[in-house]
């Protein structure tokens, strides 16, 4: 006989049934839907005609998408490095840190729960041409042409989109290495201490190593974010000018909500699903091979 | 029979008959909540429709023009619409192809309308042999500046060119002109005026037209004149917005529509600005025709009742009760109307509205608008010239007309 008696079941589902009926309604419901609309050339109303994989097709010859990829893993290289370096660096200063640890904390943390709508609107007040970025380091130290269009040339929106990226998500990197700082057993860092080691090796020799589990979930997190991110590129772009800043979001979004080709853009949120998922995957796979303690 | 039931017979019969009576009709819209556009609407017209249709109320609903067309998509995908809806005329074409517009040709009173509004706009309705919708008010763009500044504005491209190139000082970042945005609405005016098109006139293809000499020549002046410092960054989507610069004086000359004037003459009290005609090239002086058809969607359940009130928005009062907010009318006889002749400003749009042209009247329009935007964004950029970026969209907009 079973451990469990038949109530327990019964009990087991009611609390159960919540999650999955949400999960079922508004996560794998959807999701299962968006590939069914994905192999019609879908109309809001009326019959959509089955097409197969003709969307998946179109979504390989677009060189749009080739350009959202490109420009997806420029973001993810700037933004990501950044963030994580950033976070890991301040994480170590708060932890030693004495007084105001609380205030500090609460400050790198702000970026993190604020609105990407408001954060965006921010940037793109300060990188306007006529903006705060421009007259300070434009005109009164001469850094920059004081008339820059940082948001309206390929070759500087991209990095200055990268560049709120780091600063909203830095505080959050923050304090997931806080938390896993409070598992390093401090004997460890006593012994390295007690054996003539400075801050700086015991930092690298012995702290950093055992966060390895937390810089891999970070990492994993972030790609998964980066690959997602919308909001910030829709707003202070809308993915131009002429597509140098689209993402696959901002392309998908478009190609959903402006031309209502929800097919296509199903079939893009399929692909962009398997990449970070690919992604996802090598990551594991290659960590944990790499630091295995 | 016992009496009780008699009652309650006739207690339900009343009831229906008064629900069947009392018809409510939903009309969305996007009159401008800050201006005296919805105001003058619920306050006057609605009510005096009300009142001359006893039984029939009209439930009005502003929104945003941003959310708009997103926001009826929603509703015709939900099978959720309004009766009535005052929609850009651009947006149309898609949705009498999508089959969410009612035909409205065969309705008793549609010829009668049909020859009262101007032709121009009333054809931004025709969709696939039919009229689904009429126009209900009109505008357009015109030339603006300051007229502190010049005495004369330019009535060619030629006087234009040496007008931006004297009026402008890029050491004091005053420049002659601004373009308001690099997108279609504002720079079609000159691809126009220069002779240049988008399509044939059958819209059947856009190579030969969005690729002409014509075109490229119009898109080379004003980036040409933006890259030697004389144009406004606007063009490129930055720097100040034309209305603030023109108020500032940071800008000379400006294009908009008949909604700029009060806008900037409120926030710029002090400043003196005239309207005139967009300079003319080869093609003439053509400017973009802009405003809204009413339409009624096919899902409406009150026909009859929608039917009236579209008859009597487009009714002289109606139209003339409209034009003190800024809503150009859209009836041949407002032009005689002493409120319009007597107008600062409406007499040049007016003008300028004979000439005007539409933005292609066609259901893939919102494409090829990113499309032809995307190639003009390019050349701003100086990441292609002009005709190769208009060659390659002439491609891409081909493959979409076919």
């Amino acid at each position: 006989m079973s451990p469990w008696r038949k109530g327990e079941y019964v009990v087991a589902a009611l609390f159960l049934a919540p999650g999955l009926i949400w999960f079922w309604t508004f996560a794998l419901y959807p999701l299962l839907y968006a590939f069914w609309m994905s192999l019609h050339e879908w109309r809001i109303r009326g019959t959509s005609e089955f097409i197969g994989l003709a969307n998946y097709a179109r979504v390989f010859q677009d060189p749009v998408n080739l350009i959202a990829l490109r420009n997806t893993v420029v973001y993810a290289l700037i933004s990501i490095p950044g963030q994580m370096i950033l976070g890991l660096a301040i994480a170590l200063l708060l932890a030693k840190a004495t007084r105001g640890k609380v205030v500090l904390r609460l400050i790198y943390y702000l970026p993190v729960i604020c609105s990407w709508v408001v954060v965006s609107l921010i940037f793109m007040f300060l990188f306007n041409s006529e903006g705060l970025i421009n007259r300070f380091f434009g005109e009164s130290l001469g850094w920059v042409d004081p008339n820059t269009a940082w948001l309206n040339d390929a070759a500087t929106a991209l990095p200055v989109i990268a560049l709120l990226g780091i600063w909203k998500g830095v505080g959050w990197v923050m304090i997931i290495y806080l938390a896993a700082l409070q598992g390093v057993p401090k004997e460890l860092t006593e012994a390295a201490r007690i054996d003539g080691a400075s801050g700086f090796q015991v930092a690298r020799f012995v702290t950093i190593p055992l966060l390895a589990p937390a810089t891999l979930f970070i990492l994993v997190l972030l790609t998964i974010g980066a690959f997602q991110s919308f909001i910030q590129f829709y707003i202070m772009t809308g993915g131009g000018p002429f597509h140098s800043t689209e993402v696959f979001l901002s392309y998908m979004y478009n190609q959903a909500f402006n031309f209502l080709d929800f097919g296509y853009a199903s079939a893009i949120a399929w692909v962009l699903a398997g990449l970070i998922l690919l992604i996802s995957v090598i990551q594991f796979r290659f960590i944990r091979q790499t630091y295995s303690y | 029979m016992p009496k009780p039931f008699h009652m309650t017979l006739l207690t339900v019969a009343m009831l229906a008959a008064s629900v069947g009576m009392a018809q409510t009709i939903t009309f969305w819209h996007t009159y401008s909540t800050g201006s005296g556009e919805e105001q003058t609407m619920l306050e006057e017209v609605i009510p005096r429709f009300e009142a001359e249709n006893p039984g029939i109320t009209v439930e009005a609903t502003a929104f945003p023009y941003q959310e708009f067309r997103q926001k009826l998509l929603t509703a015709f995908a939900g099978g959720v619409v309004p009766d009535l809806v005052r929609m850009d005329i651009i947006w149309v074409p898609e949705f009498a192809d999508m089959g969410a517009l009612e035909q409205l040709d065969e309705y008793d009173g549609f010829a009668q309308l049909q020859s009262s509004v101007f032709p121009g706009i009333l054809a931004t309705n025709f969709w696939d042999g039919h009229y689904y919708g009429l126009p209900l008010d009109t505008n357009t763009q015109v030339f603006l500046y300051n007229s502190d500044a010049i005495d004369e504005p330019p009535a060619t491209f030629d006087e234009f060119v040496t007008f931006v190139q004297e009026a402008s000082d890029p050491t004091e970042e005053v420049f002659g002109y601004s373009l308001p945005g690099p997108y279609a609405w504002y720079f079609l005016p000159w691809i126009w005026s220069n002779g240049g098109a988008v399509t044939d006139p059958d819209i059947t293809v856009a190579s030969g037209y969005l690729n002409s000499p014509a075109t490229v020549e119009a898109v080379e002046m004003l980036v040409g004149l933006y890259d030697e410092g004389f144009l406004a960054p606007t063009i490129a989507g930055s720097g100040l917005g034309s209305w603030e610069g023109l108020g500032s004086g940071q800008y000379v000359a400006t294009q908009d529509g008949p909604w700029a004037y009060p806008s900037i003459t409120s926030q710029y009290p002090d400043m003196n600005f005239a309207h005139a005609p967009f300079p003319a090239g080869d093609g003439g002086s053509i400017s973009v025709v802009g405003g809204e058809d009413i339409v009624m969607f096919s899902d409406s359940d009150d026909k009859e009742a929608a039917w009236k009130f579209t008859q009597f928005l487009l009714s002289p009062w109606a139209q003339m009760t409209m034009a003190p907010t800024g809503q150009i009318p859209v009836i041949k006889e407002a032009l005689q109307d002493p409120y319009i002749q007597e107008h600062p400003f409406y007499g040049i749009y007016l003008e300028q509205l004979q000439t005007a042209k539409p933005r292609t009247p066609h259901p893939e329009w919102p494409r090829i608008e990113g499309i032809i935007q995307t190639a003009f964004q390019r050349v701003v950029a100086g990441d292609a010239s002009a005709q190769e970026a208009f060659d390659r969209a002439a491609a891409e907009v081909d493959a979409l007309l076919k």
